[in-house]
């Protein structure tokens, strides 16, 4: 048996379950899939190079639903060190 | 004039069939007017779940070809006063029914029923589009699985599409015991995901199978706490204001009671 498992360190399923949710939920809602979601992405990091110099490998972008609302966000982090 | 409520999941399984029953059978007890409509052509269940099989001659789809007046066609069940079933067709299917003609039925019996209660077969096509035509009130089932909340998400947006208001959330099968180990997503969990006002909480219970093994709605015998948690329910569609109140855990000496007693 797992030693985590033994002192019960393994995250709950239901916290999973409930993560996992979110996610899906928001998506469906929004209608919005992965794909379309890194094909954005992956344009808007286009865009923003050309004013902008960041590192695309650290950019980051999701959706999240706060209270009742759909919040993108978009996170590339400017890099200063030019 | 009554109301007519769709009875829906998005998700097979999870209970709206159960659900139906319990709470056409607990509203009638209470002393109100109920039709319940199996909305599920083609593959019916209301009838068996309420024991009332043996009794069927005409369905929504001989009233819908005009073989038979709808008054007619709606079974009256024995062990209580004011409920009736209108079955489904079980030799059609789903698209041989169009929304107008099922809306035309709930019109006329809310004309003289206090609730009509329509089962809405799982899915999102046109076995749901129909069950949910005449409807304006909606209760969503959902069980605390990852596939039933996500499925319950995705049938509200198209309650609210079609304009069906309010929607009313039933969250059936929880275990507290589950929940308490951090096992099984919350009655909150399930709240704030769906953001849908909760109507009630069924726990899960083992008499359900035994109920519809008999064909009798499990709110007879008001004992259990999925029977008390229905009629509480029941309740609340009537507009009583009855507080959800926590699923108490089984103990151990209830576990031997309902052993003796043979429920098991």
């Amino acid at each position: 048996m797992n030693i985590l498992k033994i002192f019960g360190r393994k995250p709950k399923s239901s916290n999973i379950a409930q993560q996992r949710l979110k996610l899906v939920i928001t998506q469906d809602r929004v209608d919005i899939g992965n794909r379309d979601i890194k094909q954005m992405h992956r344009e808007l990091a286009e865009v923003l190079a050309r004013y902008f110099n960041f590192t695309i490998s650290a950019a980051q972008m999701s959706l999240r639903q706060e209270g009742n609302s759909y919040v993108l966000i978009a996170d590339f982090p400017y890099d200063n060190a030019r | 004039m009554g109301k007519v409520i769709v009875v829906t999941s998005g998700k097979g399984g999870v209970g709206k069939t159960t659900s139906t029953a319990n709470l056409g059978t607990a509203l009638a007890l209470i002393g109100k007017t109920v039709v319940v409509i199996d909305a599920d052509v083609g593959l019916r269940n209301l009838d068996v779940v309420m024991g009332l099989e043996n009794r069927i001659v005409y369905t929504s789809m001989d009233v819908i070809d005009n073989r038979c007046e709808l008054t007619r066609a709606l079974v009256k069940d024995r062990r209580v006063e004011g409920l009736t079933l209108l079955a489904a067709s079980q030799k059609n299917n789903k698209d041989d029914i169009q929304p107008e003609q099922m809306k035309a039925i709930c019109e006329e019996l809310r004309s003289n029923n206090d609730f009509v209660l329509v089962d809405s077969p799982a899915g999102i096509e046109s076995g749901f589009r129909n069950a949910a035509a005449g409807a304006d009130e909606a209760l969503v089932v959902t069980t605390p699985d990852v596939s039933a909340i996500r499925d319950a998400d995705r049938i509200t947006g198209l309650l609210q599409h079609e304009g069906v208001e309010p929607i009313n959330l039933v969250l059936n099968r929880l275990s507290p015991e589950m929940v308490r180990k951090g096992n099984m997503v919350s009655k909150d969990d399930v709240v704030a995901l769906l953001n849908l006002n909760l109507i009630g909480v069924v726990p899960e219970d083992r008499g359900v199978i035994s109920s519809t093994n008999r064909g009798i709605p499990l709110v007879h015998d008001n004992s259990s706490q999925a029977a008390q948690a229905y009629m509480r329910i029941a309740k609340r569609l009537t507009g009583q204001r009855i507080p959800i109140p926590e699923i108490r855990e089984k103990g151990f000496f209830s576990n031997i009671l309902e052993w003796f007693s043979g429920n098991r």
